[in-house]
């Protein structure tokens, strides 16, 4: 079969396999992104004793395959099974998607954490005087001035994780997820024809491209205090004191 | 003339970093309309004082009276921390860094005090913001971004801020130093006017023209104790200790 | 019940520190492989010549987008399906061989690591100090000189934690090659797991091996940026 065959007869999985990995991106990350400002802020705030289980956490996460941190939750569980079923988990450990979001999820917490803690400590310290001496409460600073701060320093950085995670999502497929890897895989099987890799490694990079648009569009409205348009300064001094 | 009421009250501060102690119990009063200039050589502890006065800085111990509300301060703990914020945002800060939160315009810096901490109507918060910046002579910079403005114009946007809260006093750390030479001046013109308009201003500075031509009271700290104190004509022309004396010479 | 992690036809100590010795020798032969392709993208996206500077921007690009066990199944199923065309147009009747994990994984793993080291390096290159190289031209040195004297001994400073920290990912990319039954740590885990019927037990012990290499190579990576910034005061 020629390229186009293959795709003419196989793209509705292939779209299948698309919206799977979508899906598994963005609900991983969506995750860890909800879970990451509180352990930030610990492991800029709370006591060293505080925050070592959080760091060994953050460690392991980073030290070990994806893969292998998949493995562990998708047959390790099974080693629990007893357990699990009395407690009811079991149906959520048995199914594979739901492995695979909860390893992605963790994965991606740790390394959204570590990341939006550089942002926080990026965060000038006078602009946080500066709240303090209006009065501001502690809470406030943190929702007006830290936060909003602390995201447009980690953004790209952010970015850059979740086109990781999209990568790493490939990796359910190992444990029979039908994302596009997946998919790829079973059509492979079937024609033993090369050309659908090419097809899969296409899909990946549009979804790639379409995200890095979509970020750095974001990322110019976040930015608009850095470069927006208009007056020159009045001034020939550049400004970075307000940053150190 | 009625007996002018007492504004800011700080008794017996003192402060310690580690073994160095940096206050070594100062006091000050500052009544309403009074213009207090501190000085001292760096290191002084001027900018520690100041920053102790609104509790950026926890005193090691002293006490702090803002408009009756008063902070006693024991072994590094404040007794009340409930007020702190309230003493904060009766006082306004301006920095030597100018710290405008950067990702907000001039417009949101001066509309965020009124906004987010004494919950005004934004529509209100916004008309005052507009004023204030106008009074700054920044009407055409309203909707600029800090990165986009000059040092004496972020500084301006600053005293706004300062002012949007409507302060009983305005605390000025060194808000010139951080300037280039020719942009001083807009700065000075604008807090030489708020002092005309009788505001209470406690100020940090290096500007001994300021200190001279503008303030009521000129305060002299060395080595973490007021030195000298008194009225700026009697001071800079009669020094009457021998460290002012040679502080005065230097700088001139 | 330590028994079955001893050495021996009892445990499996063995089975697993063999796999651990194939992932550590993948890791070990493919940085080089990985550093080359990584100076190769640096120099032709470096490069003067604009179809050469377009083919180092792309393949980084692309490399760095994909999956990288996409690219692992790309090379293993594609260069061995080429690797047969080739053996079959060669000599008709040979029959089909079948291209070796091991080789596969070091050429998939060292594409991505190069698309990597290439950015890394390029960064690492255009933060060098220009008036350094010009102070080697102003003595006469030729370009050659001013490469292997100058820049390379620098570019390494610049370059080592970017290239520590593609080293940690790389080590534990090699746990993808046991999908396309390389005998590696991953594998051999598994094997391990499918006997004693003990999964959770078994990968916690892979992941403890995983992790103590990457916190032993952080250790060793933070001496090397320490002896690589000697001379350089920090501000």
């Amino acid at each position: 079969m020629n390229p186009l065959e293959i795709l003419i007869e196989y793209w509705p999985r292939l779209l299948d396999g698309t919206l799977m990995t979508l899906k598994l991106t963005i609900l991983g990350a969506l995750i860890a992104g909800l879970v990451s400002p509180s352990l930030a802020l610990i492991r800029v705030h709370a006591a060293p004793m505080a925050q070592a289980p959080l760091r060994l956490y953050v460690s392991f996460m980073r030290g070990t395959p994806i893969l292998a941190q998949l493995f562990l939750i998708f047959y390790g569980s099974g080693q629990f099974r007893p357990t699990l079923e009395e407690w009811g988990l079991w149906t959520f450990f048995r199914d594979p998607f739901n492995c695979a979001l909860l390893a992605f999820a963790l994965n991606s917490t740790a390394y959204q954490t570590e990341i939006l803690r550089g942002g926080i400590m990026g965060v000038p310290q006078g602009e946080i005087e500066a709240a303090k001496a209006i009065g501001m409460s502690r809470p406030k600073i943190l929702r007006r001035v830290v936060f909003p701060h602390a995201y447009r320093i980690a953004w790209p950085a952010l970015g850059n994780e979740v086109i990781l995670l999209m990568k790493a999502s490939a990796l359910a497929s190992v444990v029979t997820v039908f994302d596009v890897m997946g998919r790829t895989r079973q059509i492979f099987s079937r024609t033993f024809d090369f050309s659908v890799y090419l097809w899969a490694a296409l899909v990946y990079l549009c979804i790639t491209a379409a995200f890095v648009l979509l970020w750095r569009q974001a990322e110019r409205r976040l930015s608009r205090h850095i470069h927006a348009p208009g007056m020159p300064r009045a001034s020939a001094q550049p400004f970075k004191e307000s940053q150190a | 003339m009625t007996k002018p009421e007492t504004i800011l009250k700080a008794e017996d501060i003192h402060k310690s970093f580690g073994r160095l102690e940096v206050l070594k119990g100062i006091s000050l009063e500052a009544r309403n309309h009074d213009v207090i200039s501190i000085l001292g050589s760096s290191g002084s502890g001027k900018s520690t004082f100041l920053r102790c006065l609104n509790f950026l800085e926890i005193p090691t111990s002293g006490k702090v009276t803002v408009h009756g509300e008063e902070i006693l301060v024991k072994n590094g703990k404040p007794q009340n921390v409930r007020h702190i914020e309230d003493i904060r945002s009766r006082l306004g800060m301006l920095f030597q860094q100018f710290n405008l939160w950067t990702h907000r315009t001039a417009l949101e810096n001066v509309m965020e005090g009124p906004v987010q901490v004494k919950r005004e109507p934004k529509a209100d918060a916004r008309d005052r913001a507009e004023a204030l910046l106008k009074r700054v002579g920044l009407e055409d910079r309203m909707h600029m971004y800090p990165s986009q403005l000059s040092g004496g114009q972020q500084q301006r946007v600053a005293i706004a801020r300062a002012l949007a809260m409507e302060p009983d006093a305005i605390l000025f750390d060194e808000p010139t130093s951080a300037l280039d030479p020719e942009l001083v001046g807009e700065v000075l013109k604008v807090m030489q006017s708020l002092a005309a308009e009788g505001r209470t201003m406690i100020v940090v500075t290096h500007e001994m023209g300021f200190a001279r031509e503008v303030s009521s009271e000129v305060v002299f700290l060395h080595e973490g104790r007021i030195a000298e104190q008194g009225p700026p004509d009697e001071m800079f022309t009669h020094p009457k200790t021998e460290v002012f004396e040679r502080f005065i010479s230097k700088v001139k | 019940m330590f028994e079955i992690f001893s050495y021996g036809d009892a445990g499996w100590g063995d089975e697993i520190l063999r796999g651990l010795a194939i992932t550590v020798q993948l890791a070990i032969v493919t940085l080089p492989v990985g550093l080359l392709i990584g100076f190769l993208a640096a120099f032709a996206s470096l490069s003067e010549f604009r179809p050469l500077r377009a083919l180092g921007f792309g393949y980084t690009t692309v490399m760095r987008g994909l999956p990288e066990i996409l690219t692992l199944f790309v090379v293993y199923n594609g260069v061995g399906l080429l690797l047969n065309l080739t053996l079959r147009w060669w000599k008709p009747d040979a029959p089909p061989t079948d291209f070796s994990p091991f080789v596969a994984g070091v050429i998939a793993l060292g594409m991505v690591f190069g698309a990597f080291a290439g950015e890394v390096l390029r960064g690492a290159f255009q933060s060098l100090d220009k008036g350094q190289v010009e102070a080697g031209r102003a003595i006469g040195m030729t370009d050659r000189q001013i490469f292997l004297r100058i820049q390379l001994p620098q570019l390494w400073r610049f370059a080592l934690p970017g290239l520590g920290n593609l080293w940690i990912n790389m080590l534990k990319d090699t746990a993808l090659v046991s999908v396309i039954a390389l005998d590696d740590l991953m594998r051999m885990t598994k094997v391990a797991v499918g006997v004693t019927k003990q999964p959770f037990t078994f990968y916690l012990l892979a992941c403890l091996i995983y992790w103590a290499m990457c916190v032993l190579s952080e250790v060793v990576l933070a001496r090397m940026e320490h002896r690589a910034n000697r001379g350089i005061r920090r501000a």
